[in-house]
């Protein structure tokens, strides 16, 4: 008897996945960084660095630190912009085989609308992220991804300028975060990608000084994830697009999590800083799970969570 | 090419109260190495996430063992050095940028605060190798933390110290040393690698007299890849050719960690470790 191989291809938002595994924004530079020593075939699409229209420097250092399991950051979105991306960095992206997302950020709801406009436009992108999401940047990111009204706007506008996939990026620093799910949902979003970092900070109690220059950063990590399964969990339940688990995966036992919770695919983020075998680790682990749970394909497994005699207690 | 391998920790040396050189056995790392580079460690420890980024000390291709120079600051270093011998560790590597050999004619003059000198050991060796010799100036506190001085006299090298306190050569800062380590017909390389206020008052005395230099930064990082932006040095040169698209940072794991000195712009690089 033939053993047949359990399928870990996933369709989100139009789009087909060899693997429902997705390297997060910001962890994966513009893509190719990690050729050496990741297994890029376990990859399933990549979100590049966040781009804005125009350059910008980002946070004056320091800009990360350790905290036990997790690492804050304020990069503060340096980047290149989106014109030296499409010329210098989406040729060689085009030949990598994971999908790419392009994940894009403004500073108006004008400038999200004008980078879908110009991406559409080029060979090589497979979907949009958008990064409403961001805590480290003055104008823009977290404050659209905080207020319903401004997420829809971000969404209706990009999604009338473009016929790529669209997928929010959805902060946690929220009170409802279905309402906001909901509200992107019907602005007309694809699909929906949770969580973002968490709002953080940390002090040198010698000096007093905040451990970043930028005071406040972004928690991620494994110390984010259970609050980030729970997040999924709520939205998976809210909207009928799909959703992408985000938080702190470090193994496949991990993304098993976000999926029975309600994800369609996940991303590892700070994870590729600290072990770039977690590709191929993760995809062995979840092809081994679906092979002990008799499931022909990952995609059977989404929201699959049992609740029945538990009494959920609110939240 | 860069890999993360399996290294074993096959011996272990203690350089004072709380400085360690650790050797380890890794199939190509020793051999690919180029003086000045560095590996991310994946140290263990509870709660600790991130690798640690750690200068090559020195290698033995032949041997498959290179060393790394390690100082107890914290949880990660501490977790390292108590690694029993004959466990691993992942290193990722080779990293950064490597120091250039000083060109025909010219002498190579190293400058090193405390740890800094980590990179400097291997350096010495290619240029040995080479038939080339090096003024070393080591500075630290006090005579223990003038790690590795023996080993560079064995390599050839001239050794001139200094310490705060005294203990050994010259009482005072290792700058006070480079006034005289530049004089001399012959034209100066500099090298340098230590506390951020050596650092830049080395680059202030290398502009002066037109000497070029190179300098080793050392930052917090979270990648190693050229990923995360953590780790990035503030460069004048941008400034120069504004519209780059990259603004002044520049990255100490990628575009460094060594880089021209004459790039840095010190007073916007304030950094506290």
């Amino acid at each position: 008897m033939t053993e047949v191989r359990p399928s870990l291809s996933v369709e989100i938002a139009g789009l087909t996945l060899a693997s429902p595994l997705i390297a997060a924004s910001g962890t994966f530079g513009y893509g190719t960084e990690y050729l050496d020593v990741a297994d890029y075939s376990a990859i399933g699409a990549i979100a590049v660095k966040g781009l804005y229209l125009n350059p910008r420097p980002g946070c004056p250092p320091p800009r990360i630190w350790e905290t036990p399991s997790g690492m804050l950051n304020a990069i503060g979105l340096q980047e290149i912009g989106v014109t030296r991306f499409i010329e210098e960095k989406l040729p060689g992206l085009r030949e990598l085989g994971p999908a790419i997302l392009v994940n894009i950020c403004g500073s108006t709801v004008e400038e999200y609308g004008e980078l879908a406009r110009v991406l559409s436009d080029v060979e090589g992108v497979a979907g949009l992220e958008l990064n409403i999401s961001c805590p480290n940047v003055n104008e823009g990111g977290i404050l659209f991804g905080c207020d319903p009204d401004l997420a829809a706007r971000v969404t209706e506008l990009v999604r009338s300028n473009t016929f790529l996939p669209v997928i929010p990026k959805l902060s946690p620093n929220v009170t409802d975060i279905e309402t906001i799910a909901r509200r992107v949902e019907s602005a007309g979003a694809d699909a929906l990608s949770l969580i973002n970092t968490i709002p953080a900070m940390a002090i040198d109690v010698e000096t007093r000084r905040p451990r970043l220059a930028n005071v406040v950063g972004g928690l991620s990590g494994p110390a984010i994830r259970p609050i980030a399964v729970r997040l999924v969990y709520q939205t998976a339940q809210a909207v009928k697009i799909p959703v992408i688990g985000i938080g702190g995966i470090t193994t496949a036992q991990d993304a098993l999590e976000f999926i029975i919770a309600g994800a369609q695919a996940v991303q590892i983020g700070t994870m590729n800083f600290v072990d770039p075998s977690v590709w191929s680790r993760t995809r062995a682990g979840l092809e081994d799970y679906c092979g002990r749970h008799g499931l022909a394909s990952i995609a059977e497994l989404s929201g699959s969570l049992h609740v029945e005699g538990v009494v959920p207690s609110g939240y | 090419m860069k890999r993360d391998e399996w290294a074993v920790l096959v011996e272990r040396r203690v350089l004072s109260a709380d400085a360690y050189l650790l050797f380890f056995e890794a199939p190509t790392l020793p051999s690919t190495s180029l003086p000045g580079q560095f590996t991310m460690v994946r140290t263990p420890g509870e709660g600790l996430l991130l690798r640690r980024p750690y200068s090559i000390c020195s290698v033995e291709p032949e041997t498959h063992r290179f060393s790394l120079l390690v100082k107890v600051v914290g949880q990660g270093t501490g977790a390292l050095v108590e690694l029993p011998l004959g466990s691993g560790v992942h290193c990722l590597g080779p990293l950064g940028t490597s120091f250039e050999r000083p060109s025909a004619g010219a002498r190579a003059v190293v400058v090193a605060g405390g740890v800094g000198i980590a990179p400097f050991l291997y350096f010495c060796e290619s240029l040995a190798q080479n038939g080339m010799m090096a003024r070393v100036l080591l500075g630290g506190r006090q005579a223990r933390d003038l790690y590795l001085k023996d080993e560079f006299v064995e390599l050839g090298m001239e050794v001139v110290c200094s310490t705060e306190d005294g203990s050994d050569g010259h009482r005072g800062v290792v700058t006070d040393l480079l006034m005289d380590a530049l004089e001399g017909p012959r034209p100066v390389q500099l090298y340098s690698c230590g506390p951020s206020g050596m650092l830049r008052r080395v680059a202030e005395m290398a502009a002066d007299r037109n000497v070029p230099h190179q300098v080793s930064i050392e930052r917090r990082m979270g990648c190693g890849m050229g990923c995360c932006l953590g780790c990035v040095v503030f460069v004048s040169d941008a400034i120069k050719q504004d519209g780059n698209g990259e603004g002044n940072y520049r990255r100490a794991c990628t575009e460094g960690p060594v880089f021209d000195a004459d790039r840095i712009h010190w007073d916007r690089d304030q950094h506290p470790l």
